[in-house]
């Protein structure tokens, strides 16, 4: 390393990005691009941050792996939270590959925190949970393990384990204080909103009121015959049943689930299900077969039974019915969902997160955006779409540092 | 060429509050070494720091008997060891890109890194008198007994090897061990070379070859 880039890693060491800059502004040997694109980050620009890292990965010669893998890191970070989801994840992965084979520990996790944080924001909870566990954070420097426990906290919040998820808050709120990172802090506390905010309505005898996350989680553990129209399940303790791809079978039993103990005439299923105003005798003779399927759908769960004025829902095991239903309705609430992360999203992010068609996507953002609950800017392939924020996935930027010789 | 491991001696460090080992000189006494922002004097019998210049030390360090030279940015600053004072201040050859610096025969001697190049400079005036090209990224610089020594690092490959002042020919090389840099290069005198360690922070005793087993002599 030489004298101005040790002086400019300093500076940008201290959070001085504009005195890195001012280092090695007019250099562009492949330390100074390096550190000029993490200055550039650290600025906000990361456009311009990204296409300074790639040229510094080229730039690295053939014995200098392990700057060129920092390099790669930084660039997939920057991706990450700039929500470009298309970024490759094999090249991630063989960087992280690189740094573990030459000791560089610190950054190895911190490439794996960010592998992570890619799972869990496009939900493969299952594939984050086991990479968790090769990974023990005790080592790390508080800033990495701050951001680790804020992952161990999103995959807790996704599972509704809010015990877990308060305690890794907890060493995450410990670690920022630790590393003396204001942005770190604001993330955490941020994360940690998420507790605090109504993330569902319950609807019992048709009344609602919201609940938190600890409130949905003792609801299903309570034993209540649950409609769950947040995941388009019917579930108690036991059981649960997926109506996600029979919309008509779900919406008459969480019509009946609102209105339990009680009836349901059946011009009111008639008109909530098949969106009809007059209930006439071929309406009356559909109704009979949508409510035989759904008999035999939730025969383990729940009985249906006919009424002089119509339907009623009684649970087999459960003393108590209710539905969980999402904090906005609507058809395109996973959008809303994904985008209620406060960050830009593209429509081929969403599309990837949503394991859905782009076409798909597209049509629900436009539709979306006419009724004002999401708003877009840019054009072509930089469109991004945002809504306006609530609490979420952590949004941080901590690169690696980016030197080769150290 | 000869070629051989390096012997590994002694290491110091790493030292609280310097995280990094920018560049090393020794003074007959004590071995100075950049931290940053400090130029530190270990006592290298006891592996105390028994005192500390505030001064900005991004690179090589160098003492020419009186005077101590610091990279710093893209100058070197001559310092007064007795007061920490910066005396004079003239303009680095590699305009930032420099890494490594010695004393000898009246001149100062300044690693230029990715240049892969040592110039010997008109201490009073920075001019440069000469220029030496090497096939490596040079990282320090040091004289002893007429032989010129340079340090390199590139990614996990670091070795210290003398070159031919005249030419730039290689001829002789200490490989250091896997994962050991070093960032600036000393000779005291004798059989030993204090090697800068980087990141790591620590500051390496190695054997140079040729002089005979035992402790370097004291005067």
């Amino acid at each position: 390393m030489d004298s101005l880039i040790t002086a400019a890693a300093r500076a940008l060491a201290t959070g001085d990005a504009l005195g890195a800059l001012k280092r090695v502004a007019l250099r562009d040997d492949a330390p100074a691009l390096a550190l000029r694109g993490i200055a550039m980050a650290q600025l906000g620009d990361l456009v311009r941050a990204k296409a300074l890292l790639k040229s510094a990965a080229r730039a690295f010669g053939p014995r200098e792996a392990m700057a060129r893998a920092r390099c790669v890191v930084a660039e997939a970070e920057i991706a990450l939270v700039s929500r470009d989801l298309t970024w490759p994840t094999k090249a991630l992965e063989a960087a992280r590959k690189v740094l573990e084979a030459h000791g560089d520990r610190v950054n190895a996790a911190h490439a794996r925190n960010v592998e992570l944080r890619r799972l869990v924001l496009v939900g493969r909870l299952d594939e984050a949970e086991r990479a968790l566990e090769t990974l023990d954070p005790t080592p790390l420097p508080p800033a990495a393990r701050a951001a680790h426990e804020l992952v161990v906290a999103g995959i807790a919040i996704r599972r509704l384990q809010t015990k877990a998820a308060r305690a890794a808050l907890d060493r995450a709120r410990q670690a920022a204080r630790e590393a003396g990172m204001p942005v770190l802090t604001a993330e955490v506390e941020n994360a940690a909103r998420v507790l605090s905010a109504p993330v569902a309505r319950l609807i019992s005898r048709w009344r609602e009121s919201p609940l938190l996350l600890e409130e949905v989680e003792e609801l299903l553990g309570s034993g209540t015959l649950v409609v769950d129209a947040c995941r388009h399940v019917v579930r108690d303790d036991q059981l649960s049943v997926s109506l996600a791809t029979r919309p008509v079978l779900f919406t008459l039993a969480r019509t009946l689930a609102e209105a339990w103990p009680a009836d349901v005439a059946r011009g009111t299923l008639i008109a909530r299900a098949f969106r009809g105003k007059h209930a006439d005798e071929s309406h009356r003779a559909r109704l009979r077969v949508e409510i035989g399927r759904l008999r035999a759908e939730l025969r383990a769960l729940a009985e249906v039974s006919a009424t002089k004025r119509g339907f009623a829902l009684s649970p087999r095991r459960a003393g108590e019915t209710a539905v969980l239903a999402p904090l906005v309705e609507g058809q395109h609430g996973a959008v809303l969902a994904f985008l209620a992360d406060g960050e830009a999203w593209s429509s081929s992010a969403l599309a990837i997160a949503l394991g859905a068609s782009p076409r798909t996507v597209q049509r629900a953002l436009d539709s979306l955006a006419e009724e004002g609950k999401v708003q877009s800017f840019g054009r072509g392939r930089a469109r991004r779409w945002m809504s306006p924020p609530l609490p979420g996935f952590p949004t941080i930027l901590l690169l690696p540092g980016p030197l080769p010789s150290d | 060429m000869k070629k051989s491991a390096a012997t590994i001696i002694r290491e110091y460090g790493p030292f609280p509050g310097a995280e990094r080992v920018n560049g090393v000189t020794f003074d007959g006494e004590h071995v100075w070494f950049a931290s940053g922002d400090r130029l530190n004097a270990l006592d290298p019998a006891s592996g105390e720091v028994v005192r500390s210049i505030e001064v900005a030390s991004h690179a090589g360090t160098a003492f020419d008997g009186e005077f101590l030279y610091q990279i710093a940015e893209d100058v070197i600053h001559k310092i007064d060891p007795k007061t920490g004072r910066i005396v004079s201040t003239i303009p680095a050859p590699g305009n930032g890109g420099d890494s490594g610096l010695a004393w000898a025969e009246g001149s100062l001697w300044v690693g230029q890194h990715r240049g892969r190049r040592i110039h010997q400079i008109d201490p009073e005036t920075g001019k440069i008198l000469r220029t030496i090209e090497s096939n490596r990224v040079v990282t320090g610089v040091t004289w002893v007994d007429g032989q010129l020594w340079h340090g390199t690092w590139e990614g996990d490959d670091s070795d210290v090897r003398r070159i031919d002042p005249e030419t730039g020919e290689v001829l002789e090389r200490l490989d250091m061990p896997e994962g050991t840099g070093v960032s600036g290069l000393e000779s005291d005198g004798g059989d030993c070379f204090f090697c800068g360690g980087g990141g790591s922070g620590k500051i390496r005793a190695v054997r140079r070859p040729g002089v005979g087993p035992g402790p370097a002599k004291r005067e």
